[in-house]
């Protein structure tokens, strides 16, 4: 999953541009405990570095989140994806597909990478089995060509886990 | 002390705060008390208010009251902190004295030492009030139902992008329910807004015909040459120069800017305007908070209100306050899964 996004192929919009400067410097300052921001010359593309959280069952677990941010953002939300390995999470789809609902439905403009993050790490912290969604293989399977997962109907039904 | 005394003080603070003012409990006195800021008479320049609890045991007041912050609109967590402890600070001032009226009078003191709207545009991520010499503040408006403070332009673009998408999605073309179809929620904690709350902004910037301007995904080149936008630009920029020797809000109604904790020239409708004192006594508080707020500091970001203020939704997914709950599980619907 390291083709570019077909939301992402679009350059910045001078706005977004403004508003990611300003969250890399806001997260230079004062970075989300666990994450680190690999530097690279990219602003529309950010990988960040994932530490499990102690305590948990990713404790000493490192993944690789890749951010890719649209045109329009933060109008639009932001591609968010695990670089393989994606970390075994019952939300977590083996191509690195997250199933959180603030990434599709739930985005708001007033998130921030940092806050997408704290809400990523969340959701590993609270998971109690390490295993994939039960439809894992079908989704990936439909996900070959390399799709988007900000095209995939994200479908809530309620489930307890 | 005789509960007679303290029934009368009970009385005391219900005669000062009227109808903001809520006896759960005469005795031991339970009240809760709606606190606005001293300069707030008039509504658009109110960037705080709170609903306090204040409850007493049988052995008040040699025992303090608990004190809670019930409700509260335009304070973050580092804000409310603040507020509340003042409040409990003054509490145990006046440990063995009646103090409910002392303790309202606190929490008034402070939220009109605070009522400026607090940290950065939560879309831009940019100051909603710069205070070096010299340089300008766009201009920003406030929702009222919920005192989140925008620049203009950053919520206008906003909403218009939600209403281009909205008529993407049901590509309906007449018979739209206005007041239905153009809601907005607001980008920080939800709460639904109708046109009207920002429509003085749309109408100052003349964008009321933004929403309609492409029926496809809106491109901001496309509407930066188009002429409505360019007529838009113009009256958009009129006030901004308006605003910029003042540096401040654009409200409801009215064309007046504002400092925090001034009121500007003009005929006071009420006699609770500000007198001078108080207005320099405000600025000073206000520049040593300032003052002392890193630049980013956790406390002005928009995420710190968010993780206190998102309702939670149905699907709504913890954000690292309660690992654990709200367990939810999203699975990829059928038809959109299927290639
Ligand atoms: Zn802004
Ligand atoms: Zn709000």
């Amino acid at each position: 999953m390291t083709s570019p996004s077909p939301s992402a192929r679009k350059g910045l919009s001078k706005i977004a541009c403004n508003r990611l400067q300003k969250e890399l410097v806001e997260w230079q300052v004062n970075p989300p405990a666990g994450f680190k921001h690999k530097v690279t010359d990219n602003l529309q593309r950010w990988v960040i570095e994932v530490n499990g959280a102690p305590g948990t069952l990713y404790a000493n677990e490192t993944y690789q989140l890749q951010v890719d941010f649209p045109e329009h953002y933060p109008m639009e939300a932001p591609q968010v994806i695990f670089l393989p390995p994606a970390p075994l999470h019952p939300h977590i789809y083996s191509n690195g597909h997250i199933c959180l609902d603030i990434l599709y439905d739930s985005w708001s403009p007033a998130m921030t990478v940092s806050s997408i993050c704290i809400s990523i790490l969340s959701m590993l912290s609270s998971s109690t089995v390490k295993q994939r969604p039960a439809d894992n293989d079908r989704y990936v399977k439909n996900c070959r060509n390399g799709r988007s997962p900000k095209e995939t109907r994200w479908w809530f039904h309620d489930d307890k886990v | 002390m005789a509960e007679e005394e303290v029934a009368a003080e009970v009385e005391a603070v219900e005669a000062v705060y009227g109808e903001d003012c809520v006896v759960l409990n005469p005795f031991p006195p339970h009240l809760k008390v709606h606190i606005k800021p001293r300069t707030a008479d008039v509504s658009s320049q109110q960037f705080v208010e709170a609903t306090i609890g204040i409850q007493a045991n049988s052995k008040y007041p040699d025992e303090p009251p608990i004190v809670t912050i019930v409700d509260s609109k335009g304070l973050d967590e580092q804000r409310q902190n603040h507020l509340i402890t003042s409040i409990r600070d003054r509490a145990a001032e006046l440990s063995s004295c009646l103090m409910l009226v002392a303790l309202c009078e606190e929490a008034v003191e402070k939220l009109s030492s605070m009522n400026h709207p607090d940290g950065d545009c939560p879309l831009c991520l940019y100051p909603l009030l710069v205070e070096e010499e010299g340089s300008t503040s766009m201009p920003f408006m406030k929702l009222m139902s919920c005192f989140h403070c925008f620049h203009c332009e950053c919520i206008i673009r906003w909403y218009s992008w939600l209403q281009t998408r909205k008529e993407v999605d049901h590509d309906n073309t007449a018979g739209r329910h206005e007041d239905e179809d153009n809601k907005g929620q607001c980008p920080v904690c939800r709460k639904v807004f109708l046109p009207k709350d920002i429509e003085h902004v749309l109408h100052l910037a003349g964008t009321s015909d933004f929403s309609s301007v492409e029926n496809d995904v809106v491109d901001e080149e496309d509407i930066l040459l188009s002429n409505s936008e360019k007529e838009r630009r113009q009256k958009f920029e009129a006030i901004l120069k308006l605003q910029q020797e003042n540096s401040g809000l654009i409200e409801p109604k009215r064309h007046e800017v504002l400092l925090p904790g001034v009121y500007l020239p003009r005929p006071a409708p009420t006699p609770a305007a500000i007198s001078d004192k108080e207005a320099k006594d405000q600025q000073s508080e206000n520049a040593a908070e300032n003052s002392g707020t890193t630049p980013g500091g956790s406390s002005n970001r928009p995420s710190t209100s968010k993780h206190r203020n998102f309702p939670a939704k149905k699907h709504y997914r913890g954000r690292g306050r309660n690992p654990g709950k709200n367990a939810s599980k999203w699975t990829p619907k059928e038809s959109g899964a299927a290639s």
